[in-house]
């Protein structure tokens, strides 16, 4: 090797040390800063050729947001990059939380009525509501409970669109099997009453099949709680063991102990099979039982005495931290997908609950209803709903927490005093540790 | 012997070697020189290696201990530096103890499981057998198989409902465990699936050490008439150590941070950790519970455990070679 050879590999030295200084020396770009992320200058959204949205095709819904993407695309001119961003709701705002501290951020992304609030907690959403006013979105188009889900802090943070509520669906020829009319349980009484004829009409079929905690439990549950004078929460104080929360997690496990409720981890193919008379499911599985049972079946409210049911699904949000030009041409991609046409396509596709007033009274959803009973459940329930405690919703976590809990006392059999003792403090813990901080 | 033969025997250095006692430098300048040149060239060829280390391995690590300090909500731009806290609260928290449980059970059985199971299956498929090149594929092909992809299809066969286990066990009269509910049974169901998965793995390193060992010593073994069992104990079993060795250290080390097949059948579950190990532990609190801090303290606390472990064979693995 000669002297500038020596030299070359001297300056490889001395650039590579300097380089690797340099890569350690550098912040994460998520935990150095003190300031929200901002959004860009403003600019003609008209200059937006391209949008990215983050889905996880809600109800089996890939299809009909393709058919609804491609139209907006020919309308438009905005070519619409559909991502398959998780398996559920969940893993949509995983990857959301690592772009938000890694990159590469969507224009658009689906945040359910879980995950919506942590994002609007911490900035990383943007507040819609000067956006509606910008592109001319009719806000209150939208069916007004569905879209004040979504409000926090005097702003709204999400559009709805796979909106749902639980319903209770049954078997016919089981439900006739067993003498009992063609109609839900109207209180969880007389359903407790029916499981004993269905046992006995239907042996080695579970009377009611639902999921356990890590599918959605806490979420149906959330009205029967209600329904015995409990709640899982007063706004920020958790009230799991007051006398109607704790009655309500009893008759839970007493309906699983003498046999009247199965607990599942598939309980919508334990229905279609015919291993369960009944189900407790969301709307959006209306479309795919309709396709794949072999047999007739009904939905009804869930039982009473009301309000025992709540809301559930998905809003559509927007980033806070991508420039104000796509926040505009996301905001008019969300307006053109939730429109009222749109929702009537989307909501004959999957199940979900029409999201804006006018799809309640068009032609089409009237002529589909006359033709599809089961579909009108849910529409007509939408006036018994309540919004969901913020237990559940808002405390990081509080969907497992409270899943895991009810997995506990329905197939662990533990005592329900002690595991919703349990739970509350947790709760409370969590609130006071990761939210009161924050408000 | 010539004066040019000699001239040639001797080493390059020696060519250019000063006299003893001369006090020449020059030379020795260039021996430096010569040495200086090879540093800097391996210096040259190892750094690119070492900047992609740095940045893609050791800052995400440094990080990693960093953050372990800090409650930072992930979605959260700000971070807030709390000492230790994390780690007492890891350290004296009861679900904490059910988690290295379920993490120290699934890693032993995985171990175990897959490297007796591997073994077994390399001593069978190494013997003249008809048709055993496609049994070893079969054996193999697990293991080049995606966690989550095997995770799914393993659903159905625990499925209490319509799975293959739920059948066979019911032609027998037999009725089913709950895998989904039972907190023991579900992590006999991730755990016999992952052994599953990786059989494959310890079965082609340790057919491949038996494709390695001495014939000689086989030959002489039958020759002294030993029977099968002092053969493999006597023989066979001492040829294997080093693979059994890198198996044990692999396999460990991968079993402990099994995240895709957890994920895919049982979410950690059931009742919240029935199969929570540390890496699920770190996933749940840094993406569902959103407590990105508490994250990095579990990962920063397995890093050290895993280090030790590996140390502590390492150490282990010396020693019996010395001895």
């Amino acid at each position: 090797m000669n002297a500038l050879n020596r030299r070359t590999a001297s300056r490889l030295v001395v650039g590579g040390l300097a380089l690797t200084l340099l890569a350690a020396c550098a912040g994460t770009g998520s935990v150095d800063t003190d300031e929200a992320p901002a959004a860009g200058t403003t600019a003609d959204a008209n200059e937006v050729e391209s949008l990215t949205f983050w889905s996880n095709h809600p109800g089996g819904s890939k299809e009909v947001e393709e058919e609804l993407i491609a139209a907006y695309e020919a309308e438009h001119g905005i070519e619409v990059n559909l991502v398959s961003a998780g398996a559920d709701y969940e893993e949509v705002a995983q990857r959301l939380n690592a772009a938000l501290a890694g990159g590469d951020l969507p224009d658009v992304v689906i945040v359910s009525d879980v995950t919506w609030f942590n994002f609007a907690l911490t900035d990383a959403l943007a507040p819609m509501d000067e956006l509606w006013e910008t592109v001319g979105v009719d806000s209150e188009g939208y069916v007004d409970s569905l879209r004040e889900d979504y409000a926090f802090d005097d702003a709204h943070y999400a559009l709805p669109y796979s909106r749902s509520t639980p319903l209770f669906y049954y078997n016919k020829d089981m439900w006739e099997a067993a003498g009992l009319p063609d109609r839900g349980p109207e209180t969880w009484d007389e359903f407790a009453e029916w499981g004993a004829d269905l046992q006995e009409a239907n042996p080695d079929v579970a009377p009611l099949v639902a999921p356990d905690g890590s599918a959605y439990l806490d979420w149906l549950f959330q009205g029967m709680i209600w329904t015995f004078g409990g709640a899982y929460s007063d706004e920020w104080e958790p009230t799991f063991t007051t006398d109607g929360s704790i009655a309500a997690g009893e008759f839970l496990q007493d309906q699983v102990e003498t046999g009247n409720l199965a607990i599942s981890n598939d309980p919508n193919n334990q229905f279609g099979a015919g291993q369960a008379a009944s189900l407790l499911a969301s709307t959006g599985s209306l479309g795919g039982l309709t396709e794949t049972t072999e047999f007739e079946f009904g939905t009804a409210f869930l039982p009473g005495p009301q309000p025992g049911v709540t809301t559930g699904g998905a809003g559509l949000g927007i980033p806070a931290g991508i420039d104000r030009a796509r926040q505009e041409a996301a905001m008019e991609f969300i307006a053109f997908f939730t429109n009222t046409e749109n929702t009537v396509t989307f909501t004959q596709a999957t199940g979900y609950m029409p999201v804006q007033k006018a799809a309640l009274e068009t032609e089409e959803t009237l002529a589909f209803l006359e033709e599809n009973p089961n579909a009108r459940t849910a529409l007509e329930q939408l006036e018994l709903t309540s919004p969901q405690d913020y237990a559940r919703v808002f405390v990081p976590g509080g969907g497992a927490r409270i899943g895991a809990a009810l997995d506990r006392i329905t197939t662990g059999g533990e005592d329900v005093e002690t595991v919703f003792t349990e739970l509350d403090e947790e709760t409370r813990t969590v609130v006071e540790r990761d939210i009161e901080p924050q408000l | 012997m010539t004066a040019d033969a000699r001239t040639e025997d001797r080493p390059v250095a020696a060519l250019t070697a000063p006299p003893p006692g001369s006090g020449a430098r020059v030379v020795t300048t260039r021996g430096q020189r010569y040495r200086r040149r090879e540093v800097l060239l391996a210096l040259a060829f190892l750094f690119p290696n070492l900047v992609l280390l740095g940045v893609f391995t050791y800052r995400p690590l440094l990080d990693n201990f960093r953050l372990s300090f800090t409650s930072w909500n992930i979605a959260s731009p700000t971070a807030q530096y709390i000492g230790f806290d994390n780690y007492v609260e890891w350290f004296t928290s009861s679900s904490s103890q059910t988690v290295l449980w379920n993490t120290v059970v699934f890693t032993g059985a995985a171990v175990v499981g897959s490297m007796v199971l591997g073994l077994a299956l390399a001593l069978l498929l190494d013997q003249k057998l008809v048709g055993r090149n496609a049994v070893r594929s079969l054996v193999f092909a697990p293991f080049v198989l995606a966690g989550a992809a095997v995770g799914v299809a393993f659903q159905f066969v625990f499925d209490p409902t319509f799975g293959l286990v739920q059948d066979v066990l019911g032609r027998l009269g037999i009725d089913a465990p709950s895998f989904y509910q039972d907190p023991r049974w579900a992590l006999f169901m991730v755990t016999t699936t992952y052994v599953w998965k990786n059989l494959g793995y310890t079965f082609v390193i340790y057919l491949a050490a038996l494709q390695g060992r001495r014939a000689e010593l086989d030959e002489a073994a039958e020759i002294d008439a030993a029977s099968t069992w002092t053969k493999f104990r006597r023989v066979t079993w001492p040829q294997l150590r080093p693979a059994t060795f890198f198996l044990l250290i692999t396999v460990l080390l991968n079993s402990f941070q099994v995240f895709d097949v957890i994920h895919t059948m049982t979410r950690g579950g059931p009742l919240g950790d029935g199969t929570t190990t540390m890496v699920y532990q770190i996933y749940q609190e840094t993406f569902v519970n959103l407590r990105a801090g508490y994250g990095a303290t579990v990962a920063s606390i397995m890093f050290v455990a895993l280090l030790l472990i590996t140390l502590a064979q390492v150490f282990l693995m010396e020693r019996g070679r010395q001895k």
